[in-house]
């Protein structure tokens, strides 16, 4: 058994290198730089696959939730309604992130080998190195962490790094843009990701993914009820059609789109390949933008609540791959045909867990990330091969297998395993894709018609997928060399590629790279046997089912023959077309093209979304500048900065006036301020107030005292003073029934949400009905019209109960004998009664007055306002009770 | 007729009023010095007044005296002050000794 | 009261508020200078009256015999007043003064005319008293409470006398004519060579702008 700290050490070691190479990597060699950055993250990926073992030990002992956790430290504590909320940093390695963890470290292994290779003539070498490494700790921490506020640092962190990464060649402007562009994107999902989050945690109680998983399975009801927007648990502003789950989950799914570019916010990664080849694999194929399809995994039992959700993932999704698919089919660029490969294929996956099938869509992560980092990989081996930079078109090459064979063999071999070749890795995760996305039919009760749509979807973008990629195989490695691009068009823009140029030739790459592209290949052929038996999903779902939520839909046997069926067509159908017209050579395509000049000009420039993002969304944020900018000029700087000089201007000048240096002046303001300070002095100035709490119907009053002030005393305000002069500002009174006749203020305490102590000042004559919110929640009337009614007479309140329980209070506090529902009840000063749960008590109102002189002869009267007896509020029992509808928090609370 | 102390400190009121008009209406700072003087002399006199009419001790002349002392010190600095505005501008005139205006 | 005591009131009460009038309106200091010093023989009568006799005397010494004759010496040191030109700024603020004072002067006059206190009998010592018998607002009487309640304020009072003194000097020695001819020379020069700084300033701060800033 393995100390579970080493989890640490997964995160940890990528993050020392990225710090080492980013600090001290500027002076050290090449050698030292990628020995550091390749060290760090072979041992992190000596450590997964230790800790691997360890789950898979656990497995074999028979554990059906295999984990690891190791929770480093407490990062913050929150309260969330009363209850405390920590936060640990904790990393947990289960079925899932194993799986997760194995494929970044791998596969960033195999890419930070290669780009030994690929980056060597490099200037910012350990910049390179440095950032490739931040990225794969993040990554891991995106992985690892146990909770989504842990995730979101490495969410955030992996978007960090993709921007650097995208933007590495910063001195190309338009590179820097891709990289911003990239950045903005990812921001307006990382938004969705944080609405999504507090959502799951104020309706759960916690950020744990294992706690908000066990919430979802527990509570699903709280879940799926109705959406209230007000405080929690108030009957306001609810959405009865919208359950929190969707809300939420379509939130998270928001940041996974952005993420994952998928539609609408999928126009970064195409772009995002002005970044460095390995970069392009590492990133935007294998890692990182699969994290919007583990979040969806990791959450599963949360989003199967929501089939609405899941409704709009699965079409996204499907959109998504057959539009990028689309635009694929036309592409010339080899790196943009790979990059809308990567949207389409990441459509699938999408499309594949929005019919709840989330076990084939990570399977799908999974394979894909071998093939397509080899696919990527290899395509940078051409590239590098002939002297391309950044983009390398497919008719400038062609011929290259004599030159380069491995990279053209594993190439080949990837390109199988993408299309869906028999027996190849992509075959597997591709049949249960469109297995579950048959099987969904039965999930979305409201629309049984959409899985067999998603189903056709599919199945022409796995056509479309087949085609396009060997029409990218046979352009470049068969036919003759067609003598490479233009070198004179990108050596200029970077030296280091100018000896590029000296070579006329292609040539194969280095051992560091053709390495990497081997491993890569036989994990595309082999990487779907390791977990499924020959044709045999079983293992995979039994491994994951514990992590994964479930739509509780067996597909029939039969399907995945169908889909198996129907995975081979579309497989050999594209394979076949793209046979036919690329490496036969025809002039269909040129014909094609020509006949419908409107579509292929769509698809060439990629269905003109980023036009449309341009006319809209950035017209529009163009057009808010612009208004915003007016207002600033005419509004802020004409209206409020002009009018506020001038107002200074004025008074300046005013002040100027006054400052004219004639002494007499000085003299007539401080004349002025004389007169002021003996008129202050002439009329007296004295407030009386209560000293400390009435004692019973006995109250102290104290007046402030002045010069030679004295004071007379009307405390009943009967309009007869009750004292003679006296120059003593205290005086006592204690008050009789008869004195506190004079008038009564009614209090009354709702006991619903949101209520407060309210002091009514009735005339006789006067009524007002109680309301809902009064009264609390345990008041239940036999038909809505009937509401409790008070009304004052001359000597108190008189309640009509109209069927509410009304209780007199007794002297200690206790409820009284309940009344009879219909009687009236009269209430006298001094006297309380409940009614339902608000109570209402009746004081004497009296107003004391106070007559005051001083010695130049001048009086004064002031007054004060006095309730006697006073009235003790009470703690709202009720209204805390209301903050939690179903009790869980109370419930859980005792439970730990 | 009874003299009350009211009319003492009507009268020095009236003095002091016309002390404060005379600083306020003449320029010449000689004259403006004396008029503080007669509102200094005024408040003596008030200190004095209510001090017979309440002879418990002798605050209000004790007061008094140290007033005489202050405005003695005050009368020689203003007048060295004047000497030496005299010295600087050849005037006594206060509206001359304006150069803290600009 | 005695009926000669408010023969005595009456007398010196027109004589002051009449010579206060004369102080500040006589257009001849001196002339102001010698009402004044008739309000202040005036003032030292009604001290009298109020049993204030030592104040009375020290009234006439120190302001009579003092201060007024300090005013008279700086009347006649600056010689005669030199006819200045009439000035008409801040007329408005003059009359509005006035006024505002006129104000205050009649409310507050109105306001303590009424007060009332009831008159306590302080004649002579009985015959045979003996010495200790210390009469109000006499010599003894006052020094006794003079230096028994009031000793600090009385010692600190020396002490400002003393830097009263002392700051009189100093202001009014001023400079001797080498001594200010010295200090506008050197004024002078720094007038001069801020003029110069400043010209230089605004000629760097044009070629500046003229050349777009770098």
């Amino acid at each position: 058994m393995h100390d579970p700290k080493l989890l640490l050490g997964i995160v940890l070691f990528p993050l020392l290198g990225a710090i080492v190479n980013g600090l001290f990597g500027r002076n050290a060699s090449r050698q030292t730089v990628h020995f550091v950055a390749v060290a760090s993250v072979a041992m992190s990926f000596a450590i997964a696959v230790v800790m691997f073992r360890e789950l898979l030990l656990q497995h074999a002992a028979g554990e059906e939730h295999v984990s690891l956790s190791y929770t480093a430290y407490q990062w913050f504590s929150l309260t969330l309604r009363g209850r405390p909320l920590g936060i640990p940093v904790r990393f947990v390695m289960d079925a899932l992130s194993g799986v997760m963890t194995l494929v970044v470290t791998g596969i960033g292994l195999l890419i930070h080998i290669y780009s030994t290779g690929y980056m060597s003539e490099e200037p910012s070498y350990a910049r390179f190195f440095s950032y490739l490494n931040l990225f794969t700790a993040s990554m891991l921490i995106l992985v690892l962490g146990s909770s989504l506020p842990v995730m979101f640092v490495g969410w955030e962190g992996v978007g960090v790094c993709s921007y650097l990464l995208i933007g590495f060649w910063f001195e190309n402007g338009a590179y820097a843009a891709a990289g911003r562009k990239a950045f903005v994107a990812n921001r307006i999902g990382d938004f969705g990701v944080l609405m999504g989050m507090f959502l799951l945690a104020s309706a759960s109680g916690s950020f744990e993914f294992a706690d908000i998983n066990h919430f979802a399975h527990e509570h699903a009801a709280v879940l799926t009820s109705a959406l209230s927007l007000g405080p929690t648990g108030s009957p306001y502003l609810v959405i009865s059609s919208v359950s929190l789950a969707t809300v939420a989950t379509l939130f998270l799914f928001l940041g996974c789109t952005g993420k994952s570019a998928q539609i609408p916010l999928f126009v970064w990664l195409p772009d995002a390949m002005a970044g460095p080849t390995p970069v392009s694999a590492l990133i935007h194929a294998a890692t990182m933008v699969t994290s919007g399809i583990y979040l969806v995994c990791r959450l599963s039992p949360v989003f199967v609540l929501a089939p609405h959700t899941m409704a709009v993932i699965a079409v996204t999704g499907a959109v998504t791959a057959l539009v990028a698919a689309s635009v694929g089919l036309v592409q010339n660029d080899i790196k943009k045909i790979l990059a809308y490969s990567t949207v389409s294929q990441l459509g699938f996956m999408f499309a594949a867990v929005g019919c709840g099938a989330f076990a084939a869509g990570f399977m799908h992560v999974y394979t894909h990330a071998f093939f397509k980092a080899c696919l990527f990989l290899g395509a940078g081996s051409v590239m590098h091969a002939v002297g391309a930079h950044g983009d390398a078109d497919t008719r400038t090459l062609g011929g290259l297998r004599k030159f380069m064979p491995h990279t053209r063999w594993t190439f080949l071999v990837s390109c199988m395993a993408i299309a869906g070749f028999p027996f190849f890795s992509g075959f597997f995760s591709k049949d249960e894709i469109l297995v579950g996305a048959l099987a969904s039919s039965e999930y979305f009760t409201f629309a049984p018609w959409l899985g067999p749509t998603i189903f056709g979807m599919l199945f022409v973008g796995a056509t479309m997928t087949a085609f396009y990629m060997f029409r990218l195989y046979f352009r470049t490695f068969s036919g003759e060399y067609r003598g490479g691009p233009h070198h004179e068009h990108h050596g200029d823009e970077h030296g280091h590629h100018d000896d590029h140029a000296e070579h006329h030739d292609p040539h194969e790459s280095p051992v560091a790279m053709t390495s990497a592209l081997i491993v890569l290949g036989i994990g595309a052929i082999f990487a779907g046997y390791v977990w499924v038996g020959l044709a045999h999903f079983e293992p995979w779902v039994l491994w994951l089912e514990p992590v994964l939520g479930t739509t509780h839909i067996e597909p029939a046997h039969n399907l995945s023959y169908v889909a198996a069926g129907f995975g081979l067509t579309a497989c050999l159908f594209g394979w076949g077309t793209a046979y036919a017209w690329y490496f036969k050579g025809s002039e269909t395509p040129a014909r094609l093209a020509a006949s419908f000049p409107r579509v292929h000009a769509l698809l060439m420039a990629k269905w003109r979304i980023d036009e449309l993002y341009d006319a809209t969304i950035l017209a529009g944020s163009r057009m808010l500048g612009v208004v915003a900018s007016k207002f600033d000029m005419y509004v802020v700087d004409g209206l409020l900065t002009d009018l506020t000089s001038n107002c200074l201007k004025l008074s300046s000048y005013l002040f100027t006036r006054v400052q004219n240096g004639l002494v007499h002046a000085y003299g007539a303001v401080m004349a002025v301020g004389l007169l002021a300070v003996g008129a202050f002095f002439v009329v007296p100035h004295a407030r009386p107030a209560v000293v400390g709490k009435p004692d019973g119907l006995t109250v102290s009053f104290e007046a402030s005292r002045g010069l030679a002030y004295e004071y007379r005393w009307d405390f009943d305000g009967d309009g007869k003073y009750d004292t003679e002069w006296d120059f003593s500002p205290g005086a006592k009174h204690t008050f009789t029934k008869a004195e506190l006749q004079r008038g009564y203020v009614a209090v009354l305490e709702g006991a619903g949400y949101g209520a407060r102590a309210e002091h009514l000042r009735l005339s006789p004559g006067d009524k007002r009905e109680l309301c809902e919110q009064d009264l609390g929640p345990s008041w239940q009337s036999a038909d809505d019209s009937t509401l409790p009614i008070i009304a004052a007479d001359g000597t108190g309140i008189v309640v009509q109960p109209n069927g509410a329980r009304v209780r007199r209070v007794r002297k200690d506090g206790q409820d009284g004998q309940a009344q009879a529902p219909s009687a009236k009840v009269h209430v006298g000063r001094g006297e309380h009664v409940t009614i339902g749960d608000a109570r209402l008590s009746v004081t004497g109102l009296v107003r004391p007055r106070l007559l005051v002189r001083n010695a130049f002869g001048l009086s004064r009267t002031r007054l004060l306002k006095l309730m006697l007896p006073e009235v003790e509020e009470r703690v709202h029992a009720a209204v805390v009770s209301q903050l939690d509808p179903l009790g869980k928090l109370g419930k859980e609370g005792a439970g730990q | 007729m009874q003299i009350e102390v009211g009319d003492y400190l009507a009268l020095a009121s009236i003095v002091f009023g016309i002390g404060a008009i005379g600083f306020l209406v003449r320029r010449n700072v000689l004259v403006q010095l004396m008029s503080i003087e007669l509102m200094l002399n005024s408040v003596n006199l008030m200190l004095i007044a209510f001090n017979r009419y309440m002879p418990a001790n002798h605050a209000g002349q004790l007061f008094a005296f140290f007033v005489i002392a202050v405005a003695a010190a005050e009368a020689a600095v203003g007048l060295a002050i004047v000497i030496s505005l005299y010295r600087l501008r050849k005037t006594v005139h206060s509206d001359r000794a304006d150069s803290l205006r600009h | 009261m005695t009926a000669a005591a408010e023969g005595v009131f009456f007398l010196c009460a027109v004589l002051a508020v009449l010579s206060a009038l004369g102080t500040v309106s006589l257009h001849s200091p001196i002339r102001a200078a010698m009402s004044l010093l008739t309000h202040i023989l005036a003032l030292s009568g009604l001290f009298l009256v109020l049993h204030a006799q030592l104040l009375a005397a020290l009234q006439v010494l120190v302001y009579a015999g003092a201060v007024v004759v300090l005013f008279v010496f700086v009347i006649m040191m600056i010689g005669p007043a030199v006819p200045e030109p009439p000035v008409h700024r801040g007329f408005l603020i003059k009359v509005l003064s006035v006024g505002v004072m006129l104000l205050v002067t009649t409310v507050l006059m109105m306001s303590v005319l009424p007060v009332t206190l009831p008159t306590l009998s302080l004649g002579p010592c009985a015959p045979g008293a003996g010495a200790e018998c210390a009469q109000f607002g006499g010599v003894a009487a006052f020094a006794q409470s003079l230096f028994m309640d009031a000793l600090v304020p009385f010692e600190l009072i020396s002490v400002l006398l003393t830097v009263a003194i002392v700051g009189a000097i100093a202001v009014a020695r001023g400079r001797t004519s080498e001594e200010a001819q010295v200090a506008e020379q050197k004024r002078n020069a720094a007038d001069k060579a801020l003029e110069e700084r400043t010209l230089r300033e605004k000629a760097m701060a044009a070629e500046v702008s003229a050349h777009g800033g770098h």
